[in-house]
């Protein structure tokens, strides 16, 4: 899952803070989204979106990069 | 209530605890520990609900669920294991018993008694606290505590 928070921050001239405040979570959690190490709930990515006023498919873009496994992660 | 006034008061529970387990060890009565030790972690369940300035989101709560649920997959084989050892010394039922009774050489070992049971109980709890331990640093490693950027 790829995700433009980077840029719509900069665009919004956002800090990570800011935003993790303005939804309600950690700086850190925004850190992880950003570098995809962590994939928000959809309540989450709505939040964000909403945030910057554009839809959930501006702000993240969805990549099938290998057939979905069923497994211990 | 701040994060720290809390874990001060955490620290003067666990202090206070530790008091009690000693009086209970000097005076072999250790229902006062298991009773304090309830007390205790209910005390801290309820003070933690005061505290404001503990963030919590979904990504904290997913690693301590990961490692919740790791820990409990990794525990409770070694627990059976270990438990299903002692129901082997319990149903352990002699073929000639009135030669145990007359015969004391010839009785079946006691594999686990009393104090090795408590030792393996010692060694179950730390184990369970090193999984849990080990599961989360691996889960905030993984979902990105650590990271740092340019900000």
């Amino acid at each position: 899952m790829k995700n433009k928070i980077k840029v719509f921050r900069a665009m919004h001239d956002m800090t990570q803070e800011d935003l993790a405040q303005a939804i309600g979570v950690t700086r850190q959690t925004i850190l992880a989204i950003e570098k995809g190490k962590y994939v928000p709930s959809l309540d989450l990515a709505f939040r964000i979106a909403r945030t910057f006023n554009v839809t959930i498919e501006d702000v993240f873009q969805y990549e099938a990069a290998s057939p979905i496994t069923v497994g211990i992660d | 209530m701040k994060k720290n006034s809390f874990y001060l008061i955490v620290g003067c529970i666990a202090l206070a605890l530790l008091a009690v387990f000693w009086y209970s060890v000097e005076h072999h009565i250790r229902f006062i520990t298991e009773a304090a030790f309830i007390v205790a972690i209910v005390l801290i369940y309820l003070i933690r609900t005061k505290v404001t300035d503990f963030i919590e989101d979904e990504r904290t709560t997913r690693i301590t669920e990961q490692a919740a649920v790791r820990t409990f997959q990794v525990f409770w084989v070694i627990l059976c294991a270990f438990s299903i050892g002692a129901v082997m010394q319990i149903l352990y039922i002699p073929s000639f018993p009135q030669e145990h009774f007359t015969n004391a050489a010839s009785r079946p070992p006691v594999i686990l008694g009393p104090r090795l049971m408590g030792f393996f109980q010692l060694f179950l709890l730390c184990l369970m606290i090193f999984l849990y331990v080990a599961f989360r640093i691996y889960y905030a490693r993984k979902y990105g505590d650590w990271e740092t950027d340019e900000e």
